[in-house]
């Protein structure tokens, strides 16, 4: 048995997280602070704003934060609305809401490619949806839902894959929420008559709050995310921030607009992070 | 306890052994990155060196970016540790123009007859740069149902003989009759991000209509490039945008013609040599263009195992090993010792049309622009225009000329001349 004397004693949490600290300097801090480097030094080598500049004179990042935005509108409030209809629905526990739990889950397995390829396979000219229609002669001709000047149905087809792929992360987050609320709320509401919605509104919506508070959160970080389900089925027909990172950085090999997109994605995400925690802060945890 | 420490040390060194058994020989290459042909180059090609000579080689795949900066600050550093690159002409010639390739012209590999064209282009200012390793091209593959709808006056054997009536307008014909016969658009291009679309723009059509790959980009003889397309695109499958290779959509027959590189066409043919024919590309008023794609191997200066990589090179370019690459990678032989090994059946299906196509008397050969890292922006410019100009329909005028500016730029920046 090793003893230590209280000097001692005082620096061993220091030293146990030490590890943790010096990976993360070295692979989040120093990569964070090479970028910002970039992102502020113009290819002259001057510091200042001139990559900004460039940026906001290209129509292409006002197309990419506006889709991104778009998408961040459609997606996150039908997600979390789809993610608490299901919670409550298998909170009510009924006869085999364990095969229906795991069933949601199914695309928590999934990569995002994945989902987009199996999106593609459905809604593709020669896809199941439209051998479907087809052969119930509900079409003669297959609808093309993406591809050349198709934008907006790909949108929604985006949206729809994305819905798909990443609710059940919301949904377990809301399910472990509610499975967490005390019944005695709910029988004191019962001897009160509360009504259903009462109880929805005054007790379960409240007690969820710090959980949809963080789902909504994740959820919106992860918008800024987005990449694979849309360069997959939309090509650079919708760019999007996280998109224009990648091809500047991979295809144009201009890591200085790259980076200077990654700053404002950060940027953005610290804003609305911070307008989260502020705005949807909970008055009501300690009774 | 002493004998567990006994059991992990001799583990250890069992684990560790093969790592002191022989430094392999690095050879890093932009081809054969796709996981298949990684596959196929670690576990046929160079398993077979490696049996054959004894020399491990560690095949490393990289994006040009990639190999033209570590290999630029391993010379820098006089530290190199690649021995052997297989790369582009235009990488290859770029990487030479900052002294980073070895002089090849010492090297003799006996019972070799290389392409003349090729081995014309292997030497740079009088400096043997590379050895030509394989070639390709691009072609159109036709579904055989798509010639029940051929236009009036031109034959299959116009369309597979390079026929001075297959043109860019037969084309557009034979894409509507297929459109208004099978209700829908037939003809695809590989336009996804990581399709080859920008090739067939400023490979195929603009030296075709122009003369020139980027040149004549703002000149009247563009314009007429640009209303062209306007024109064929509702007979362009709207998937197109987001296919990177023409293989299975041909094989799922949604599209019944299309164009692109001749190893992303292959799987197609190989699996369905009876449905497929491959043809030359249209010509248009300038005559036919079409690009040459060259890959050489060559030797850093001051490469670790400069012996071990000639006998690599000498493996490479076997005739046996060549018919190899054509059936796994669909790269085509640089040297004449191959061209009777091809065996019957797709790939001569494949080699027919990439033949026809270079011995057309029209030819407007363009190579790709060795343009470093600048290519990503040459190739983004020409895809631009087209989104612009045919998607969302801005001025072709105005969008050309601000377009050629940015390419006049590139070229001035690398300093290479304008093609």
């Amino acid at each position: 048995m090793i003893s230590f004397s209280q000097r001692e004693k005082k620096w061993i949490p220091y030293l146990l997280f030490l590890p943790a600290l010096i990976y993360l300097a070295g692979f989040i801090g120093y990569p964070l602070v090479k970028t910002l480097q970039l992102a502020f030094i113009s290819e002259k080598g001057k510091v200042g704003i001139e990559n900004f500049i460039t940026l906001s004179q290209d129509s292409t990042f006002w197309k990419a934060l506006k889709n991104t935005l778009y998408l961040l509108i459609a997606i996150v409030p039908l997600q979390v609305i789809l993610a608490f209809l299901l919670a409550l629905f298998v909170d009510g526990r009924f006869k085999g809401y364990m095969t229906v739990l795991y069933i949601i889950c199914i695309p928590l397995a999934l990569s995002d490619v994945s989902a987009a390829l199996m999106s593609y396979n459905i809604f593709t000219s020669h896809g199941f949806l439209n051998k479907f229609l087809m052969k119930f002669g509900f079409i003669d001709v297959p609808i093309y839902f993406f591809g050349l000047g198709l934008s907006s149905r790909a949108f929604w087809v985006i949206v729809l894959t994305e819905l798909w792929r990443a609710t059940p992360l919301v949904f377990v987050i809301l399910l472990a929420s509610l499975q967490v609320i005390s019944k005695d709320y709910f029988e004191a509401a019962d001897v009160f008559g509360f009504s259903s919605w009462q109880k929805f509104f005054h007790i379960t919506l409240p007690l969820t709050m710090p959980s949809l508070q963080s789902a909504l959160l994740i959820r919106t970080l992860f918008s800024f995310q987005i990449f694979g389900v849309v360069w997959l089925l939309s090509g650079r027909d919708i760019p999007i921030l996280a998109g224009e990172v990648y091809y500047q950085q991979a295809e144009l090999s201009n890591f200085r607009l790259a980076a200077t997109y990654g700053f404002i994605i950060a940027l953005i995400c610290i804003i609305i992070s911070w307008a989260y925690i502020t705005l949807l802060k909970t008055k009501h945890l300690e009774v | 306890m002493f004998r567990r420490f006994i059991a992990v040390l001799v583990i250890t060194l069992l684990l560790t052994l093969p790592v002191f058994a022989g430094e392999a020989l690095n050879f890093a290459s932009t081809q054969m990155v796709p996981a298949a042909e990684q596959i196929f180059a670690k576990s046929v090609l160079l398993k077979g060196f490696a049996d054959e000579s004894g020399i491990n080689v560690e095949f490393i795949p990289m994006e040009y970016p990639d190999l033209f900066t570590r290999l630029s600050a391993e010379v820098f550093a006089q530290k190199v540790t690649i021995s052997l690159v297989g790369e582009l002409h235009g990488g290859l010639d770029l990487m030479n123009t900052k002294v980073l390739l070895d002089d090849l012209s010492g090297i003799t590999l006996p019972n070799r007859t290389f392409i003349k064209a090729l081995e014309d282009y292997s030497v740079l200012a009088g400096k043997k740069v590379y050895v030509p390793w394989m070639q390709a091209t691009y072609v159109m593959a036709v579904n055989k149902k798509a010639f029940q709808y051929l236009p009036a006056g031109l034959k299959v054997e116009d369309v597979t003989g390079a026929s001075e009536k297959w043109t860019y307008d037969a084309l557009l014909n034979w894409s509507k009759n297929l459109n208004d016969a099978l209700k829908g658009p037939k003809l695809g291009f590989p336009m996804g991000p990581k399709g080859l679309w920008h090739r067939f723009l400023h490979g195929y059509i603009y030296p075709s209509f122009t003369g020139y790959q980027a040149a004549a980009f703002d000149s009247l003889r563009a314009v007429k490039l640009w209303e062209y397309l306007k024109e064929l695109r509702p007979y362009m499958h709207p998937s197109s945008s987001v296919w990177e290779s023409m293989d299975e959509p041909l094989l799922k027959e949604e599209v019944l013609i299309a164009w692109d590189h001749t190893a992303r066409v292959k799987n197609a043919v190989i699996e369905k040599p009876e449905d497929f024919a491959i043809v030359p590309s249209p010509r248009g008023p300038q005559g036919r263009g079409y690009i040459t794609v060259a890959v050489g191997l060559a030797i850093p200066v001051g490469a670790p195992q400069k012996d071990n990589a000639v006998k690599l090179i000498d493996y490479l370019t076997s005739p046996d090993i060549q018919v190899k690459m054509l059936e796994n990678i669909g790269f085509f032989p640089t040297i004449k010792e191959a061209e009777g090994v091809i065996p019957e059946g797709a790939l001569k299906i494949l080699a027919t049309g990439v033949l026809s196509q270079s011995g057309s008397p029209d030819s407007v050969i363009a190579m790709i622009p060795s343009l470093g890292a600048k290519g990503g922006e040459f190739s983004a410019a020409y895809r631009d225009a087209f989104t612009k100009i045919v998607i969302e329909g801005a001025d072709t005028e105005t969008t050309i000329i601000s377009i050629a500016d940015k390419l006049r730029a590139i070229f001035k920046e690398i300093g290479v001349p304008l093609l």
